[in-house]
């Protein structure tokens, strides 16, 4: 059963339609990618889901609720987690403040939560006092992750988490992902680094202009040839 | 090209090192001729310790209100030019409501709820000072903050909300005609006359350990009121949940938004506490003055921009520091200049920090 369905979305910026006719599902638990050339409105999709575009058209459904119209706190409560490409860490807070903000709307500070965020990226335990914007990008997408995470989401959407990294880190950002995934959480992954993320996911949608393209397994988009040629660099 | 080697040793001085070193190097100059004045005797201790005394005490009110001036500016983006009239509004509000109180059975209601607009109601007679009149006055501070924050808040519900994602320049234009309607308002009701309200303060003998002789009870209601007022905020900033979320949001706004912090809960509260202080602030200071005047924040507000510009835009922590820069160069600069001048001074200084350290001087290090 689809966790989130994206139907026919329309949606934009002001006067200036991006999206047309948007189509997307996520099932429970899946690993979805969405890749296609800069400007095609990738991030745009999520964006919309969160709403913070300009509605023009179309559904959001997510565990069969229309989230359409709603506030970002109220699609937060419905179970979306969101990382943004750019300045997604607070950089005054601490690392830990950082954390507890990402559970604001529950009363308390979850503990046990923050327990198994800081056993899956020790880093941030360690830097746990730190102030967030000290550290590196790699330490800051983590604890971005780990802000979102402290919602326990059924849905995570990041965008473009490996942007910025330096190459030998961007592995271990995939891999992170995968054991995100791996515990049942569903992924929503918009990436530049199409090829890898292709790889990784179990389905993939390749988005041109704000259009639906593809849409198929990762292998599938892989081994396509005309996505290869125009969208993968051969 | 070859114009990089050929400017010399001393290519890589810019601008801004040379007016910093100008900067310390004539702050230098002053601290020995101030030495010079206390050891030749041309400058009595008494006379410089009572300097810095003011310079702490005006800096705290100046802190005071700054804290709700980088608040806002912080959390709703955008430089408040109303605030001045915040500080004015609790001013006239608390003492009218001290008055009310403490004047009971004395005076007539009118000379009271009017603030003796009318000439009657002598502060003396009312006995409005801390010691004849403790209750009354400690209803006004509570009344000059409650007030201020109503005020406040309704100006944010017919005005600035309505502007809210329209930027910084319509904003900042809005406000500046929301102070003059504020001010005008105020004079409406309590007309444009300066006139004193507090009767002069009790000065009992100061205990030994202190280095004056006695101690004006006034001056020391403010420091305590603000001391406990600033180290109130600090709490609730670095330990709350309401703190944090206050520190979030100015750090960045659209992250707040989707990490479920509720925005608009925020801004309330930023009101609520900024504008709180601002009241307090302007209550405080004719406490000390014991004279009021509609113009009281309008005055004040530049004082308070240098000291949160000074400080870092934006900064809590980097206010609180600017308003004991410019509280102190106010009054140490009495030292050489006569005192209708010695405003200059303060913003002199501001305009060499900025060119020497355009961000303030705790630019890029963001507290709150």
């Amino acid at each position: 059963m689809a966790l989130l369905e994206v139907a026919d979305l329309d949606a934009g910026y002001g006067d200036l339609q991006i999206l047309e006719g948007v189509d997307l599902i996520v099932d429970d638990g899946e690993y979805v990618t969405i890749v296609g050339p800069n400007g095609a409105g990738k991030s745009t999709v999520m964006k919309s889901i969160f709403g913070l575009t300009a509605y023009m058209g179309g559904a959001v459904e997510f565990d069969d609720e229309g989230i359409h119209g709603y506030r970002p706190e109220d699609i937060i409560r419905t179970g979306i987690g969101y990382v943004p490409q750019n300045d997604n860490v607070f950089p005054s807070l601490s690392v830990k403040e950082n954390l507890e903000m990402g559970a604001y709307i529950l009363d308390e500070v979850p503990e046990d939560r923050m327990r198994r965020i800081y056993d899956r990226f020790p880093i941030l335990e360690e830097r746990k006092s730190q102030k967030a914007g000290t550290m590196s990008g790699g330490q800051q997408q983590m604890l971005a992750m780990g802000r979102a995470l402290m919602l326990e989401p059924d849905l995570l959407m990041l965008d473009e988490p490996s942007a910025g990294l330096a190459p030998d880190l961007v592995d271990d950002m995939f891999d992170r992902i995968d054991e995100i995934n791996d515990d049942g959480t569903a992924i929503l992954l918009v990436e530049q680094n199409a090829k890898e993320a292709l790889r990784r996911c179990d389905r993939g949608y390749v988005l041109v202009q704000g259009q639906n393209r593809y849409e198929d397994s990762g292998d599938a988009l892989l081994a396509d040839d005309q996505v290869r040629q125009d969208f993968l660099g051969g | 090209m070859s114009t990089g080697s050929g400017q010399g040793r001393f290519s890589n001085v810019t601008a801004q090192d040379v007016v910093g070193g100008l900067l310390l190097l004539g702050i230098a100059v002053l601290i020995l001729d101030l030495i010079r004045l206390v050891v030749t005797g041309g400058l009595p201790l008494g006379r410089l310790w009572a300097y810095v005394w003011n310079g702490i005490v005006d800096s705290l009110y100046i802190g005071l209100a700054a804290i709700g001036l980088s608040m806002t500016y912080s959390i709703l983006r955008f430089a408040n030019f109303s605030h001045g009239d915040l500080v004015t509004t609790g001013a006239f509000s608390g003492w009218t409501a001290a008055y009310l109180v403490g004047g009971l059975g004395v005076a007539e209601l009118s000379s009271r709820l009017l603030l003796r607009a009318d000439g009657g109601a002598q502060p003396g007679s009312v006995g409005m000072d801390v010691l004849s009149a403790p209750l009354a006055i400690v209803v006004g501070l509570i009344v000059a903050a409650i007030i201020t924050i109503g005020v406040a808040l309704a100006i944010d519900r017919l005005v600035y909300k309505r502007l809210r994602d329209a930027g910084g320049i319509p904003l900042l234009i809005a406000s500046v005609g929301v102070a003059l309607a504020l001010r005008y308002l105020i004079a409406f009701f309590y007309t444009t006359e300066t006139r004193g309200v507090v009767a002069s303060a009790p000065q009992p003998e100061a205990p030994g350990f202190l280095p004056m002789e006695t101690i004006n009870l006034h001056e020391a209601t403010l420091v305590i009121s603000a001391l406990t007022l600033i180290l109130g905020i600090h709490l609730l900033l670095q330990y709350t949940k309401l703190g944090k979320s206050m520190r979030a949001m100015s750090d960045n706004k659209d992250l707040a938004l989707i990490t479920g912090i509720p925005t608009e809960r925020v801004i309330f509260a930023t009101w609520v506490i900024g504008s709180g202080l601002a009241g307090v602030a302007g209550y405080l200071i004719v406490l000390d003055r014991g004279q009021i005047t509609i113009n009281l924040g309008w005055f004040l507000l530049l004082l308070i921009f240098a000291a949160v510009i000074l400080g870092g835009i934006g900064s809590i922590y980097g206010a609180l520091a600017g308003s004991l820069v410019i509280g102190l160069t106010i009054n140490l600069s009495l030292v050489w200049i006569p005192a209708d001048m010695n405003e200059i001074a303060a913003f002199t200084l501001m305009i060499l920090v900025l060119i020497f350290k355009p961000d303030g001087l705790f630019g890029g290090v963001e507290t709150a």
